[in-house]
């Protein structure tokens, strides 16, 4: 033990020549990392870079936060969720990127004005590298929607609730409904609200915050109003309350439900596993029947950290840089069908082939230029929880009117963040 | 003999490192928890008796010992109704009686994780066995896990199948303590097989029962991967148990003071209701 | 007539507690779609669920790591709560009398308390994801101590002196002298340990995250709570059938030392 020690000291002291990069264990992203790693070793001398997805556990939060605690984090890790990343940055745990030369100007270039202001902590640093979303949009089949003689797409909440009367059926005969217009996890748990309530109010409220100024910012009619939009959908039995045994995609599928809220993933898994002739297509989140302006939506970013173990922090940003130019992020969306964070990217020439090859794309990449993240709260995590019970209580069950529950959870909000 | 002065301290030592180490520490460190906030990552920050205080308002918490007792009150008369009568059933001279006792066991030594997994599938909405069953006598289906006023009396009552077969033996045992001629004595006054399992075989097996109910309560507040594999604490926090709760509030939010504050709190409890049976039962049997 | 009720009785009791194995053992072995219509028998028998559940969970290491644990662990507790025992019922010595108490004091202690410091002292000594935090913890308890303090109470004395006086040393009388006497206890110990150790999985969920150190009850765990069973019933099960196994069968060899052993653990109180 004590040599095991002395050992990564001394290493340590030497000037630490290696920085220890951990991906995420997706394959497509082992592959792009292992590239991206090689091509780094082959071109730099000084520093060398080795790689490992990250150790597989419960959750890869969960492992960040023991190798957190352990002192065991990687120099770089790139699969920080970016509700994370305030957490980590009040304990002081991250480094800030700002302070690093050349930082600011290549993520304003690459991501915008908007995404920088997203991705500030509440202290004024910067301690996150926007890298990689899965926006979350409708994703229905083509052959029902044409079979159910609908009055043009579900694309608002009247609309889709009138479609959602028209597509619950029982088509075996037995008394239970069988064929629903939707389908969306009823699990209590916080992120199953990522793929519900969350791009449903930020596609009402423009992108509007949860958490603004350390108080809850959702007690709005946007929220009141997307609970009551769902709560309708399982009120009338348009949506099934059970856990559905084979999962959404099942469903989808085999053509039980019309139209399902997923993100870019759906496209491999679909064109894998769909039966012969089976059709599908996108579009955005649905909106109040009275909304203006562009759709927004929920983007699931992840992003890249430095941990305050890295004492070549500036080298570690040069490497990263090599990973987000443009020629990094086509070949990242190549390899593993994610969108890189950059501004523009579905106009952009560059990146034109690739839509022209996998045209169901495009829709996500324009979506991108609509999509927020979280917002920089330590305890975001929890303020999903306390939404997801007054979803399961109002919307679920029916227990409480939607403007007493988003009250409720605001006022818990408040609570917890001590006001 | 010089020796022996230093031995039994040598057979012992290993005990006592680990009670320092296991149990001695993490009591005053659990303590010390109580008046602190801490996320495990920052330092830690005295809160004096802010955890305290939160408890008491923490309508959760609460709830979910409102919500252990549910359990307990479902669980424990089924478990002794249930254990009593096949122990009853077995201890009249019966063939296959190794047969019988070997079944009724068989959950008892199998992993909670298993048991939960199978009769989650038997407890399911849709196709769920218990439903199947219900439909195909023309009744209506059951929210067995889905209905949040049900969702708890289903985990007692799985929770009842798994530990039966155990109190089945101790019951056993007991029911092979009451002297024979108690009964033959009983039959020569008439008296029918009620009375004479109201008058002797209860009182007679009053210690068993007694042990029974604390090994139960102590078993109901323990609950965890029940609800944590099948319902998550769902519907509407029905399930939510307090090991559940602590768990989560240590492990997803890694509020660790708090946790801590409402471990200790709980643990005090469990032990406050097991010396209130224990005085209640023996009072009892005074009488 | 009474009687043929009292059978009629007991076997609907025993069918109510087999039947859920079958089910549970014949859906593993059935297509996908044949689960939720499954009363008896499938249309076909298939591998299917285990070789996907094979190929999606590293099972096999879960199990290895299972047996290495429970047996590191039962041999672990046979060892040190006999040597206790032991002093405790045969050797004279200051303090005696308050380890006694101390352990019947442990014993009554919930495990809620310990459980959030015991998981610091683990982060702290840097044994999350190691086997030794798995072992660790477990090496002593209360329970088998007492019975061994027991079963050495019952030995007579006579036995001990004669070996002391042919200059055996404690460590031999306790191994080689009075092993063999105690060996029920030893058994009922070793089956509740292992049993009790291979069934564990709050703890692992708390002090393992690397997959390949993780224990069979805390993968298939993981595996039906978490998304990687897809949603699969089959292969689900599938992976409770593997994990109840081992038990299962060391249960059809041993049935009657297992009945004993967790009775005698019910009698504690």
């Amino acid at each position: 033990m004590a040599i095991i020690l002395f050992g990564s000291c001394s290493s340590k002291e030497n000037g630490n020549k290696e920085l220890l990069y951990w991906s995420s264990n997706n394959a497509a992203e082992i592959d792009f990392t292992s590239d991206k790693v090689a091509q780094w070793n082959a071109d730099t001398s000084h520093i060398k870079m080795s790689f490992q997805p990250i150790p597989e556990g419960q959750s890869s939060e969960e492992v960040i936060l023991a190798a957190v605690v352990g002192r065991t984090t990687p120099d770089i890790y790139a699969n920080m969720w970016q509700g994370s990343v305030e957490l980590f940055a009040k304990a002081g745990k991250l480094i800030a990127l700002d302070t690093l030369e050349g930082f600011k100007e290549f993520i304003l270039e690459r991501c915008g004005q908007k995404t920088l202001v997203e991705i500030t902590s509440n202290d004024g640093h910067i301690y996150q590298v926007p890298w990689k979303i899965n926006p979350i949009i409708t994703l229905y089949n083509k052959a029902m929607v044409s079979k159910l003689d609908l009055d043009g797409m579900p694309t608002t909440y009247s609309k889709y609730l009138a479609a959602g009367a028209k597509a619950s059926q029982d088509q075996d005969n037995n008394g239970y409904i069988d064929q629903w217009i939707g389908y969306t996890e009823v699990k209590v748990i916080w992120y199953q609200r990522f793929f519900n309530f969350y791009p449903l109010y930020l596609a009402a409220s423009h992108g509007g915050a949860l958490v603004k100024n350390n108080k809850a910012a959702f007690n709005n009619e946007y929220a009141i109003e997307v609970f009551r939009f769902l709560q309708e959908l399982y009120k009338n039995n348009y949506f099934s309350k059970e856990q559905s045994a084979g999962g959404q995609d099942r469903l989808f599928m085999e053509g039980d439900i019309l139209t399902q809220w997923t993100g870019p993933w759906s496209i491999s898994h679909l064109d894998k596993f769909k039966p012969a002739g089976f059709e599908y297509d996108f579009f955005p989140m649905q909106v109040p029947d009275n909304h203006e302006g562009p759709i927004y939506t929920y983007a699931d970013p992840k992003n890249i950290v430095l941990f305050n173990t890295c004492t070549q922090p500036q080298e570690a940003w040069n490497f990263v840089k090599t990973l987000i130019t443009k020629e990094g992020d086509k070949q990242f969306l190549e390899i593993s069908g994610q969108l890189p964070r950059r501004q523009n990217i579905d106009k952009d020439a560059f990146f034109q082939d690739y839509f022209v090859k996998n045209p169901k794309a495009i829709t996500f990449a324009k979506q991108a230029n609509f999509v927020k993240g979280t917002d920089n709260c330590e305890v975001i995590v929890e303020v999903f929880d306390i939404i997801s019970q007054e979803y399961e209580a109002c919307v679920i069950y029916n227990k409480k009117t939607p403007e007493a529950a988003i009250a409720d959870a605001a006022a818990a909000v408040n609570l917890l963040l001590g006001n | 003999m010089k020796k022996k002065k230093w031995l039994p301290y040598l057979f012992v030592a290993p005990y006592l490192l680990h009670f320092l180490v296991f149990v001695a520490f993490p009591v005053l460190f659990s303590l010390v928890l109580t008046f602190h906030k801490w996320n495990i990552i920052s330092p830690m920050e005295f809160t004096g008796l802010d955890n305290y205080t939160r408890m008491f308002r923490d309508k959760m918490f609460w709830k979910t010992i409102g919500n252990t007792i549910q359990f307990l009150l479902v669980h424990i008369p089924l478990q002794l109704i249930v254990a009593l009568a096949l122990a009853e059933f077995l201890n009249q001279n019966i063939k296959l009686k190794g047969f019988y006792r070997a079944a009724f066991f068989l959950p008892v030594i199998v992993s909670g994780v298993v048991v939960t997994i199978l009769w989650q599938q038997l407890f399911g909405f849709d196709s769920g066995l218990f439903n199947r069953l219900l439909t195909n006598m023309g009744m209506d289906k059951v929210g067995w896990l889905i209905d949040p006023d049900i969702a708890m009396n289903s985990i007692a009552i799985m929770a009842t199948w798994k530990n039966v077969g155990l109190y089945v033996i101790l019951f056993l045992v007991g029911l092979q303590t009451v002297p024979p001629h108690y009964y033959e004595a009983a039959d020569i006054e008439g008296a029918t097989h009620w009375q004479k399992f109201r008058h002797i075989t209860l009182p007679m097996i009053n210690p068993t029962i007694f042990m029974v109910v604390i090994l139960s309560t102590i078993g109901g507040f323990s609950l965890f991967i029940e609800p944590y594999v099948m319902t998550g604490g769902g519907p509407l926090n029905s399930t939510l148990s307090s090991v559940l709760y602590i768990y989560k509030q240590a492990f997803q939010y890694y509020h660790m003071g708090y946790s801590a504050t409402l471990g200790f709190f709980f643990a005090f409890l469990i032990l406050t209701v097991v010396m209130l049976q224990k005085r209640f039962i023996e009072t009892e049997e005074v009488d | 007539m009474k009687k043929i009720l009292v059978y009629l009785l007991l076997s609907i009791a025993a069918v109510s507690f087999l039947y859920p194995f079958y089910w549970m053992v014949v859906a593993s072995l059935s297509p996908a779609g044949d689960i939720a219509g499954l009363v008896f028998l499938p249309s076909e028998f298939t591998m299917d669920n285990y070789w996907q559940m094979i190929a999606k969970i590293p099972i096999g290491r879960a199990l290895m790591n299972s047996m290495l644990v429970a047996t590191i662990t039962t041999f672990g507790v046979i060892v040190f709560c006999s040597m206790v025992g032991y002093a405790l019922s045969r050797m004279e010595f200051k303090g005696r009398d308050a380890i006694f108490y101390i352990i019947i004091f442990t014993m009554t202690l919930p495990f809620q308390i310990t459980l959030i410091p015991n998981y610091i002292t683990m982060v702290e000594l840097h044994l999350v994801d190691t086997y030794a935090a798995l072992i660790l913890p477990f090496l002593l308890n209360s329970f088998a101590i007492l019975l061994f303090r027991q079963a050495f109470k019952t030995i007579p004395q006579s036995l001990i002196d004669a070996a002391r006086i042919d200059g055996c040393s404690e460590i031999r009388i306790l191994f080689q002298i009075l092993f063999p006497n105690i060996i029920p206890t030893i058994v009922v110990v070793g089956i509740l340990t292992f049993m009790n150790s291979w069934n564990e999985v709050l703890w692992p969920l708390i002090v393992i995250r690397e997959e390949s150190l993780m224990t069979m009850p805390q993968m298939v765990t993981l595996f039906s709570v978490g998304g990687r069973a897809e949603g699969q019933l089959g292969v689900k099960l599938a992976a409770a059938v593997l994990l109840a196994l081992p038990i299962l069968i060391a249960y059809a060899f041993f049935q009657k030392h297992f009945i004993q052993s967790m009775a005698s653990s019910g009698l504690k109180e």
